[in-house]
This record gives structure tokens, C-alpha cells and sequence, in this order.
């Protein structure tokens, strides 16, 4: 029996001004066109692409089978009344040359892909992760690359960012920006480790230059950092680097470290010249938080919150580092070991590793017989 | 004279003569990351020492036992073994456990359900089906 849907044929669009003569508003919402995947299988034989026919073209092994190609009888009489009222379709007719064209049109050159590098992404949700990697996506790091833990490159670097946290107060601009630059120039820093600082209790008035030349310099680069004023002139710049580079050359410039140590850390300087930046204090909350940034960036040391609060003067700050501050805990075993009233007493025993059933083996005498009957099945 | 030995006239038993403790050897064993262990640690800094002083017929031996809750094992006379777990427990609870080992006898535990228990044999002896009076049918 056919079913009652097929006098519809929601699928022949000349019905759709009709419908309202067959459903009534309650079997309208019934009636409503569905999806594709089930339209699939309906076997609506007037449908050239229909189950039915493709069934008929399998059967008989051609493409136009004999017979009545819509068994049941084809258009209904409404259908047929309708469809001689709408033009014939001209979407198939126009999509055909289409068709050639873009055949005609491809490149000879086409090759196809047999990997997928170099083709376009395609099908992603726009999202951050589905695009290539940018410029603005690439990683630096704010502290250098290597955490240093000797003495020497950690007073260094303590050196440096006390020195630079002098010359931001002495030059009045904010503390924080001399963390703009990570590595200064080598010239730079010979001239910094060439400063000394007179522990008088004041950030502003403790650092002592080599020279006026020096003082100069370094007051000119550091003013460049942080907030630009108008520019003066690039030449002084320059003239300022080539007088550093004549103090390299005159060897006015005290302990300069072998020149292939150009990749080593700190120009491969080992040690500060003098410790008088250790007893600087770090009283005040915004020069703390500058110095134990730089200090921070220069040595690749993290300064937990509880350890910020506990530093009050720069030597402490370089004992972190070094790690006397917070030693890691020692082990019970090594702790029990060195216990004098337990090593008093006879009846005590303590190890530091575990302790297995091989060393019960050992303690019993089972060891040697255990041993020697594999030694016997050639297992040892 | 031929030579004769002594005649008994009592069994040994542990405390009348002598008194030997039946628990010989604690282990203490101890985790030094986890969080389970801190009272065992703080025991062994602290109060071991006292504990090995006050029991030196004792062997006591101390070892890691690495990402394992803290345990007391006691090795006894008898050749059994017991184990208490102290995990998360205070230092003075810990001492408790100890001697708790320390004090008993490495047999199972039974359940006393008389009100007298001894090993003595009984006054009246054995019953017997062949002795005593007869009782007719």
C-alpha cells in the first residue's frame, strides 16, 4: 500500500503552494519535508535517483532497464496538473557546462599532494591554536637562560643590579626599568664592574665611578632607559661607545678576562672586586622590589613572597641565591647518624636505605648458600 | 655414688626465676617526604634515644622505607613478628605503639572468655569412662 505521504511528494517543489489544499493544519506538522538521510529511503519510483530505480538498474545490469519506470503508476493527477504549471528546470541544464569548464580550466602543471607540508589548513575553528606561530608568539624569557649557582656570577650579578638600582636613584627615573635591557654591551659592563659602592646607607649617593668619563657614560645610557626623553643626538652615543672602546683599547680598563670568554657568563669575569654592595639595605618596599627583580633576571634565582619578606639587606638576597637561607632539609638517616646519643648506645643500628630481604639474607647466613646454589645451576 | 640429677619440681616460667623479655627487636621504619611520617620522624629525633636507653636488650634499627607509611615491627622470642602502622600519629602515640610491642609476648591474640586461665593441670584431672562410680542404666 502506498503510503498516504506519497500523494504529497513534498519532495516536487510545485506542490509546496498546494499543500494547504490536501493537510489540514493538524497533519501539516506531520507532513513537514524531512530530513535527507531519510527521504533516502523512500521509494518514490518518479525519482530518477529513487531506491526503486536504482534497485531496477542493478536487477537488469543496465542503465535503462525495460518496463514502466515508476511501477506505481508515476504522477499522481495533481502532481501532473501542477508540474505543466511550472516552468521546466534550468538549474541541471546550467550547472552541466559549469562543470566542463572547471575541467578545462585546470592547470596542466597540477600536481597532487602526496604530503600534507605546505598545503593550507583548512576546517579549523579560528581559535589562537589553529593558526602558524607568529613573531608575536615567540617565547623570551625575562631572567637569562642559565641559572647561575657559584659564588662568583652570583656576586656578579648582585653587583650589577646594585650598581644599576644607584644609578636609577641617582638619575631620579624609575627603578624598575633598568629590567628593559637583560645583558648590557660588553663595554657597558666592564664599566659597571669597574664601579664601587661605599656602603653609607643611601642607594642614591653609594656608588663611586673609576672616573668622571665613566660616571659620564654611565649616566648617559642609563638615561636612555625606561622613559625616552628627547633624543639629543645619536652621535654622542656613538662617541660614547667609542671612547669605551678606546678605554678596551688603552687597557684602562683593570682585569679584562681572556677574549674568547665573549659567550661566557658575565664576559667571563669571575669575581667582584670589592663586597661593599652587600651591605646595602633593602629597607625600602619599591627599591627592594627593583633590586630582587634585577637581581632575579641577572642570576635566574626566584625570590618566593615569604623570602621577599624575610630580605633586608642585599647579602641576604645573595645568600639565597647560594642557597644558604633555605637549605634543603637534611635526611633523618644523616641527621640520626651524626646523633651522639644514639651513636652512644650499643643497641641501635641506622641505616639510610631501605632495607631488603637480600640484606636479611645477608644478616642470616642465607647469602652464601643462596649464592652458591646458583652459582651450581650456572644462574649466577 | 652414681651421679643423679636434680628432680624438678616446677616448670620454667618466664618471671619467676627470670624475667626475659620476649620482644628483641623493633624496626622503625619511616618515609622522609611523606606527610604520614612527620610524628615518626619527630619520635626519632626526639624521644628515640630515651626509648633505646631505657630498653637495651632491645635491638632497635632504624631505616627509610621511601614513599610507605611509617610502621613499628617488632620481632619477638617466639620467632613471630607483629606490625603496627602509625601513620598520622603523634609522637607520644607513637611511644605508646612501642611499648605496647615492646611488653608483649608475640603470641596471636586470644579472646579470655573464662575467668581464670592457667597452665596448670587440673586438680581433678582427666575424666575417664573406666574409673569412678558407675551409674546404671
Amino acid at each position: 500500500m502506498r503510503p498516504s505521504l506519497r500523494l504529497l511528494n513534498l519532495e516536487v517543489p510545485s506542490l509546496q503552494g498546494s499543500r494547504a489544499l490536501y493537510v489540514c493544519s493538524g497533519c501539516r506538522q506531520e507532513a513537514r519535508p524531512r530530513p535527507i538521510a531519510a527521504r533516502q529511503f523512500l521509494r518514490h519510483a518518479s525519482n530518477a535517483d529513487s531506491l526503486s530505480e536504482r534497485v531496477r538498474r542493478k536487477i537488469w545490469g543496465t542503465d535503462n532497464p525495460p518496463g514502466e519506470k515508476d511501477p506505481y503508476g508515476g504522477q499522481g493527477v495533481l502532481e501532473r496538473k501542477f508540474s505543466k504549471q511550472q516552468p521546466p528546470k534550468q538549474e541541471e541544464v546550467a550547472e552541466q557546462p559549469e562543470e566542463v569548464e572547471d575541467l578545462t580550466l585546470t592547470d596542466a602543471s597540477y600536481e597532487p599532494a602526496t604530503t600534507w607540508a605546505g598545503l593550507e589548513r583548512v576546517g579549523h575553528l579560528n581559535r589562537w591554536n589553529d593558526y602558524p606561530r607568529s613573531e608575536a608568539d615567540t617565547y623570551e624569557s625575562f631572567a637569562v637562560k642559565t641559572k647561575h649557582n657559584q659564588k662568583g656570577p652570583l656576586s656578579l650579578a648582585a653587583h650589577q643590579a646594585a650598581v644599576e638600582i644607584c644609578l636609577m636613584h641617582a638619575l631620579n627615573k624609575p627603578l624598575v626599568s633598568v629590567c628593559d635591557v637583560t645583558e648590557h654591551e660588553k663595554p657597558i659592563f666592564d664599566m659597571i664592574y669597574e664601579c664601587k659602592i661605599q656602603p653609607n646607607g643611601e642607594w642614591s649617593k653609594a656608588l663611586e665611578y673609576p672616573n668622571k668619563r665613566t660616571q659620564d657614560t654611565l649616566a648617559y645610557i642609563f638615561e636612555q632607559i625606561g622613559a625616552q626623553p628627547a633624543a639629543p643626538a645619536a652621535e654622542e652615543t656613538a662617541e660614547d661607545l667609542v671612547e669605551a672602546s678606546e678605554l678596551e683599547e688603552n687597557g684602562e680598563i683593570a682585569d679584562e678576562p681572556a677574549s674568547d670568554s665573549q659567550d661566557a657568563p658575565f664576559f667571563g669575569y669571575q669575581d667582584v672586586q670589592d663586597e661593599g654592595f652587600l651591605s646595602l639595605p633593602l629597607t625600602d618596599a619599591v627599591t627592594k622590589f627593583a633590586y630582587l627583580k634585577r637581581f632575579s633576571q641577572l642570576s635566574g634565582h626566584y625570590f618566593p613572597d615569604p623570602i621577599m619578606q624575610q630580605i633586608s639587606t642585599v647579602k641576604q638576597a645573595v645568600a639565597y641565591a647560594q642557597g644558604e637561607l633555605n637549605k634543603k632539609p637534611k635526611k633523618l638517616a644523616e641527621y640520626l647518624a651524626e646523633d651522639q646519643r644514639l651513636l652512644s648506645l650499643p643497641n641501635v643500628k641506622i641505616f639510610d636505605k631501605r632495607r631488603t630481604t637480600l640484606h636479611r639474607d645477608d644478616e642470616m647466613g642465607r647469602k652464601k648458600i643462596i649464592e652458591a646454589a646458583l652459582r651450581a645451576r650456572g644462574l649466577l | 655414688m652414681p651421679i643423679q640429677g636434680i628432680r624438678t619440681v616446677a616448670s620454667a616460667r618466664n618471671g619467676v626465676g627470670a624475667f626475659i623479655l620476649q620482644c628483641k627487636q623493633l624496626d622503625f621504619h619511616y618515609c622522609d617526604w611523606a606527610g604520614s611520617s612527620r610524628g615518626m620522624v619527630a619520635y626519632l629525633r626526639h624521644h628515640l634515644h630515651a626509648f633505646a636507653k631505657a630498653n637495651p636488650q632491645i635491638e632497635i634499627r632504624v631505616s627509610p622505607r621511601p614513599n610507605k607509611h611509617p610502621v613499628i615491627r617488632g620481632v619477638f622470642v617466639n620467632g613471630r613478628e607483629k606490625v603496627i602502622c602509625v601513620r598520622n600519629l603523634e609522637p607520644e602515640q607513637i611511644g605508646k605503639k612501642a611499648n605496647l610491642l615492646r611488653e608483649a609476648s608475640g603470641e596471636k591474640l586470644k579472646r579470655t572468655t573464662k575467668p581464670v586461665t592457667s597452665i596448670n593441670e587440673s586438680v581433678r584431672g582427666i575424666w575417664s569412662p573406666y574409673h569412678g562410680g558407675l551409674n546404671g542404666v
